[in-house]
């Protein structure tokens, strides 16, 4: 296997991480405030997915400018499950506060299953045809490279919201103290509530850049829960930022495995590390700072 | 104290488990003959579940507007497997203890095939298997399996035939989604495929579902081989090929083990590969051309049903109807034991899918096809009798194709 095949590998990893990156922000902004594993994370993203497809096929407009309705739409999803359900047991053990969102996300499946059914759909736009070529040997299709830009964008306005908004300040100060918060004044569920809605604003908009390079059917969110567990695991539980990076280093862990190894040896390799860190640095390869 | 909301939602969820298992109840004595049929109506192989039903239905409509079977109707009781083994066995149990079928036909894949053989065994239920191409559903030697469909052996010996015929360069890669189907496809054409003084080059396993293929299709290109065996489904088949564009991969021959790249949605651009497709050859079992008498009126029938032309997974349900109802009515009764016996000796020399006999193990010896996509289109290049058009070979490189 020559170099280029490994630097081809390194790319490809990159651009797919991108969008893990967004997904495992999510998940990690939504940890971080509330202290409970969204396990609806993949269905939201998977709502994403169908929301595009939906305005896509309604419209014709490209999933590249409709991931802003579908982020809007998602962003106010998440608003209206916090209240109606995360809120009203607030402060009940996180057991069940994870059984909640378990449950929501296989009402989601479900519910989806129901509309549209189980069949899988794809889209088709002409971008997908477009391949970029580097030199003789690397080449890139694309819609990822697209959609990796956008990820991009997204993943650093993110962090800026925590970084630099009050909003943002308010979600780390409670993910550093959720009891002390409180005392300074900030209203702890209105900035949960924001923050599960950007959270899942970020799922949904992944599924939207994830829907041009892949297709969808309603379980298709699955896998990639448990990705962004692996993600938020390995950024240190709460940090953002060290699930974005997480994000990255996972995808592109993923394709030099399946270039050197074999594909059916890429999940088993993100879990040994998942293991491997829970078990020898729990907080985290990227842990200690906060939010 | 529990709060409301959640739990309601609890309720709401422990709901959603329990309906589906309080439906269904015994097969009563009454007018109408119950058949089960275990399939993926949802999950990953939703599209051929699908095309399973098609065809069941065609057969079904058939059936009972000629008076059904000892002067009953043919009702079918369908069981989802939602594309997992372990609902397909649970198919067996729904079907038997609840339904109190006495034959059920299923499932779809081979992973699910292989799955249920054991159990349909336990309880002494005949099984016909429409599409498993795994070769170990009938290496229990269960007395109660029947295969209509040509499984994997048959299969490479077709696709060696053809590279044989064709003069084609002996180095091979063998690309194969790492479940039953998969891997007993893979075995097969590695064996075959080094008796017959190919040189496999590579083996490459691969997860289904995995939204990236490319550093799979990198490990391939590496190599160099002049021919890819595929044994795919369809969602990856779809992927393989359009990052085989991507990764600019050109061997001589894209060869593979239908299924995903047998399908009816493969060639399309709406739910498979479309442009990305053409040029592929397939093994096929069955096509809307095919010589046997009812292929047509089938393709009639289906393309009413459904507005689109059949792939032979729908043909191979059909058929599997076709012969399960046959045997009751040689049988005379709905007793399985009965039913397992007149299977055993069937014959029926015509049906749309062909000839229809199982040998001592279970297995109809079914003649299989290659096909080429051309212009969207599956088109049969050999053998040589049944050979619509001329295989177009080498496989033309992405770059020369781009520019059209």
């Amino acid at each position: 296997m020559d170099v280029y095949a490994a630097l081809q590998a390194v790319i490809n990893g990159l651009l797919t991480g991108a969008l893990y990156a967004l997904i495992g922000m999510g998940l990690a902004l939504i940890f971080g405030v509330m202290r409970i594993v969204n396990f609806a994370h993949g269905a939201f993203m998977m709502l994403g997915m169908y929301v595009t497809y939906v305005l896509f096929t309604r419209t014709g407009i490209s999933p590249y400018a409709l991931f802003i309705v579908t982020g809007t739409i998602l962003f106010a999803f998440g608003y209206v499950v916090y209240f109606a359900l995360m809120r009203p047991i607030h402060g009940q053990s996180d057991f069940m506060q994870i059984l909640l969102t378990l449950g929501v996300g296989l009402i989601c499946t479900d519910a989806v299953q129901l509309i549209f059914g189980a069949d899988y759909h794809q889209i088709n736009i002409p971008l997908q045809d477009t391949n970029f070529r580097i030199g003789p040997n690397i080449s890139v299709n694309a819609p990822w490279v697209v959609s990796f830009g956008i990820a991009c964008v997204l993943a650093l306005a993110l962090y800026l919201f925590v970084m630099r908004t009050m909003t943002g300040r308010a979600a780390r100060a409670i993910a550093q103290n959720r009891y002390a918060a409180p005392l300074m004044g900030i209203n702890v569920f209105r900035v949960q509530a924001i923050s599960f809605a950007v959270g899942s604003a970020a799922a949904g908009i992944a599924g939207a850049l994830l829907l041009p390079v892949f297709y969808l059917y309603p379980g298709v969110g699955d896998q990639f829960t448990l990705k962004a567990f692996v993600m938020v695991v390995l950024g240190g539980m709460e940090s953002i930022v060290g699930a974005a990076l997480a994000g990255l280093v996972l995808g592109v862990v993923e394709n030099l495995t399946s270039l050197y190894w074999g594909n059916e040896w890429a999940l088993a390799v993100d879990f040994a590390i998942f293991v491997l860190v829970l078990s020898l640095k729990p907080s985290g390869i990227f842990g200690r700072q906060t939010v | 104290m529990v709060k409301r909301p959640a739990f309601y939602l609890a309720l709401l969820l422990c709901g959603m488990f329990t309906v589906p298992a309080c439906a269904g109840s015994r097969q009563d004595a009454g007018e109408v003959l119950r058949i089960g049929v275990i399939t993926s109506l949802t999950g990953s192989a939703a599209a051929f579940g699908q095309a399973h039903k098609n065809g069941y239905t065609i057969a079904l409509d058939e059936l009972n507007a000629a008076g059904g079977v000892m002067g009953k109707k043919i009702d079918l009781v369908y069981y989802d497997d939602q594309s997992r083994p372990d609902q397909a066995v649970q198919g067996v149990n729904k079907l038997v203890d609840q339904d109190g079928v006495p034959i059920i036909l299923g499932a779809y894949s081979s992973e699910n095939t292989r799955a249920i053989v054991p159990a349909v065994t336990q309880k002494s239920i005949p099984l016909v298997m429409p599409t498993a191409t795994a070769d170990n559903v009938l290496e229990t030697g269960s007395p109660w399996v029947f295969r209509i469909c040509a499984g994997s052996s048959a299969y490479a010996a077709a696709t060696l035939d053809f590279l044989k015929a064709m003069d084609a360069p002996k180095s091979m890669a063998i690309v194969y989604e790492n479940t039953n189907f998969g891997q007993s496809n893979a075995d097969a054409m590695d064996k075959a495929a080094r008796a017959a003084g190919f040189d496999v080059v590579d083996s490459e396993a691969y997860q289904a579902s995995s939204p990236d293929y490319k550093a799979l299709l990198q490990r391939v290109k590496a190599r160099n081989p002049a021919i890819i065996y595929f044994a795919s489904y369809l969602l990856d088949a779809s992927t393989l090929m359009r990052q085989a564009s991507q990764t600019n991969l050109n061997p001589q021959y894209y060869t593979s083990a239908g299924t995903g790249f047998a399908a009816a949605e493969f060639p399309t651009r709406d739910k498979g590969a479309g442009p990305y497709a053409e040029y592929t050859f397939s093994v096929s079992q069955w096509l809307p051309t095919a010589r046997w008498k009812g292929s047509k009126e089938f393709d009639d029938a289906f393309f009413k049903l459904t507005g689109t032309h059949p792939a032979y997974h729908a043909m191979q349900a059909y058929a599997a109807l076709l012969t399960a109802t046959a045997a009751i009515r040689q049988a005379n009764s709905a007793e399985p034991a009965a039913i397992r016996d007149a299977l055993k000796a069937i014959n029926l020399p015509e049906t749309p899918f062909g000839p229809i006999k199982f040998d001592e193990h279970g297995q109809n010896p079914h003649q299989v096809l290659i096909t080429q996509v051309l212009e969207g289109q599956y088109k049969v290049v050999y053998p040589p009798e049944a050979a619509e058009t001329k295989p177009v070979v080498p496989t033309p490189p992405w770059d020369t194709r781009r520019a059209k």
